[in-house]
């Protein structure tokens, strides 16, 4: 029975429901499953952990751990995946993760794939889908050591209704922390955002909304939808949009029930973060724009005029 | 301070790709210098121009790379090597970061800067392993270096809550965003210049190395297959009076699609 560990995702003081999804994922592999939750007042978060589908919860906890730095997290994770014995090791999709697969890997003598969309077991035989090449392409990987370690892309398995698990707890020692790349300061994206990553529903701008007034119409749309808002590249680069809402290959990428593109054309790298989305909603003027030819429903109008009317359709039929 | 950047040259991701028999088609395909590795040049130059530092570029693949390399000494790299060996073939992450592994501990340096991801895989990983490997601190995801003194640099970083304000002791290993500048687009000055430069070409065993010593012969993970993207299918596209067709695909949004 293959061992899988999977990285609780816990912000906030919360658990995010991606380590559900993981978890499931991995007893639909028919695997016994172990958590690592790293981070500082997170032992009454347990409970929680067991329910999301874990066996064996494996813990550090302290004020040390509080902001992420990668050497003090990728050793928790080695610690937790040598006393498991662990067959692979599987992050969420979170920059933390991204940071810390590779040391993990380096570690363990692993193979490591990142973005990863499926995975598959065969008797001892690991193989991974992933895309590649900004989404153009999707690589069948085939692992050749008896360890992988991944990062799950966003929205890649879904939580098993009814899952459970055991509350087993193994606290973990606590590493020293990384004395040559000191953490000082985060400074934290605006407070009272719906966070790209877990939102339901997000609306996106693009260069369409030409200036700040534009930028603010569309966030109206994101506030009424309780969404996460984004952006595409061009935004960004104009110094209208925080680096952290960028959507795309190089930024986020999000997979929600609903993705809305206001304005954006849509270039192939930030077509690479969201065409994972369920359901794509796209406005744009220029009916030839690429974005329409990923939406399953797109407007071909000024958003100016568009917004204010979306707005109010979307009050009347949601009541 | 010394600084080492590396390139990779990798396939333009603008163009179309086609796959046959699980295999990318190469006629037709052209490549490019990653985006990210020529973040990380700029940034190398930009440390030149306003903190003296050196700057020498690696790149690991073949006479075509040359190309790539020229364009770099154009926008302000100094020195450049070229790691060209016959027997390595397709190599891995851990692969590519056991080579930049003996590429660093031939000079002096003091800084590696990488791109955070090659275009063509993705992954991500080059730049994180060196640094373990070096066993040297190492920050990924950069937006901006700055000089603190000799020993010191601050960076900040994309995290997943904010930006990550980081002190980091040299010697280090930066992995870097395209948030982090734009790159220049190099003068004739530079590119003519550019042209009478040397590169200096190494193969493995010059290196002090071998395709089995660094992994290559015997890859963690290998792509077994490629396959078409699943792309999605052009919806329904309405043109028309705006309130009408608004009001037309709010409601296809709550009946057909049903996600409100």
């Amino acid at each position: 029975m293959a061992k899988i560990l999977v990285i609780a995702d816990i912000k906030e003081g919360v658990l995010k429901g991606s380590t559900a999804e993981l978890l499931s994922k991995a007893k639909a592999l028919s695997a016994q499953t172990a958590v690592v939750a790293i981070g500082s007042n997170i032992e009454s978060l347990i409970a929680d952990m067991a329910a999301a589908g874990s066996d064996t919860q494996y813990i550090a906890d302290d004020k040390s751990l509080e902001l992420f730095s990668a050497g003090p997290y990728a050793a928790c994770v080695v610690a937790a995946a040598q006393q498991f014995e662990a067959d692979m090791i599987w992050f969420g999709f979170s920059e933390a993760g991204k940071a810390a697969a590779p040391r993990v890997a380096a570690q363990l003598n692993a193979a490591c794939a990142t973005e990863i969309i499926d995975v598959t077991l065969e008797g001892e035989q690991i193989q991974v889908i992933r895309p590649a090449i900004a989404g153009k392409v999707i690589q069948r990987i085939q692992v050749n050591t008896q360890t992988l370690v991944a990062v799950v892309r966003a929205g890649a398995f879904e939580a098993t209704p009814g899952i459970t698990g055991t509350q087993n707890m193994v606290k973990l020692s606590i590493p020293a922390p990384d004395l040559k790349a000191v953490i000082k300061q985060i400074l934290s994206d605006a407070s009272g955002e719906i966070d790209l990553a877990d939102a339901d529903i997000v609306v996106s701008v693009g260069r369409g909304a030409r200036d700040q007034a534009g930028i603010d119409l569309v966030r109206e749309l994101a506030r009424d939808l309780s969404a996460g808002f984004g952006s595409s590249r061009a935004m960004v680069d104009g110094g209208f949009m925080a680096h952290n809402k960028q959507v795309g290959q190089t930024g986020k990428i999000v997979a929600p029930t609903l993705y809305m593109a206001i304005g954006i054309s849509g270039a192939i790298q930030h077509l690479a973060g969201m065409t994972g989305s369920k359901t794509i909603l796209a406005v744009n003027k220029d009916p030839e724009a690429p974005i329409f030819n990923v939406a399953d429903y797109g407007i071909v109008g000024d958003l100016f005029e568009v917004i204010p009317i979306l707005r109010q359709e979307i009050k009347k039929i949601r009541g | 301070m010394k600084i080492l950047t590396t390139v990779k040259r990798v396939v333009d991701v603008e163009l179309n790709i086609h796959i046959e028999n699980g295999a990318i088609v190469e006629d037709g395909l052209q490549y490019v210098i990653n985006a990210w590795d020529e973040n990380g040049v700029e940034a190398a130059v930009q440390l030149k121009e306003n903190n003296n530092a050196q700057t020498t570029l690696v790149s690991i693949g073949e006479q075509d790379n040359t190309d790539m390399i020229r364009k770099c000494y154009a926008m302000g790299i100094e020195d450049a090597i070229l790691i060209d060996d016959p027997a390595l073939v397709a190599p891995d992450a851990f692969a590519y970061a056991g080579i930049l592994q003996k590429v660093y501990e031939k000079g002096d340096y003091d800084l590696v800067i990488t791109g955070k991801q090659a275009q063509d895989t993705d992954s991500g990983q080059t730049g994180i392993i060196l640094a373990e490997y070096l066993q040297l601190p190492c920050v990924s995801n950069v937006i901006s270096i700055e000089v603190m003194d000799e020993a010191h640099i601050r960076v900040s970083r994309l995290g997943d809550s904010g930006t990550e304000i980081v002190e980091i002791t040299l010697p280090a290993v930066v992995t870097v965003s395209d948030s982090i500048n734009e790159p220049r687009l190099p003068a004739m000055r530079g590119i003519m210049m550019a042209k009478k430069k040397k590169i200096q070409v190494m193969d493995l065993a010059a290196l002090g190395t071998s395709v089995e010593a660094v992994g290559g012969a015997a890859p963690k993970s290998e792509v077994a297959e490629f396959m078409k993207s699943k792309t999605r299918q052009a919806g329904q596209k309405f043109e028309g009076d705006a309130a009408q067709i608004t009001a037309q695909v709010v409601e296809l949004l709550a009946n057909e699609a049903k996600v409100f």
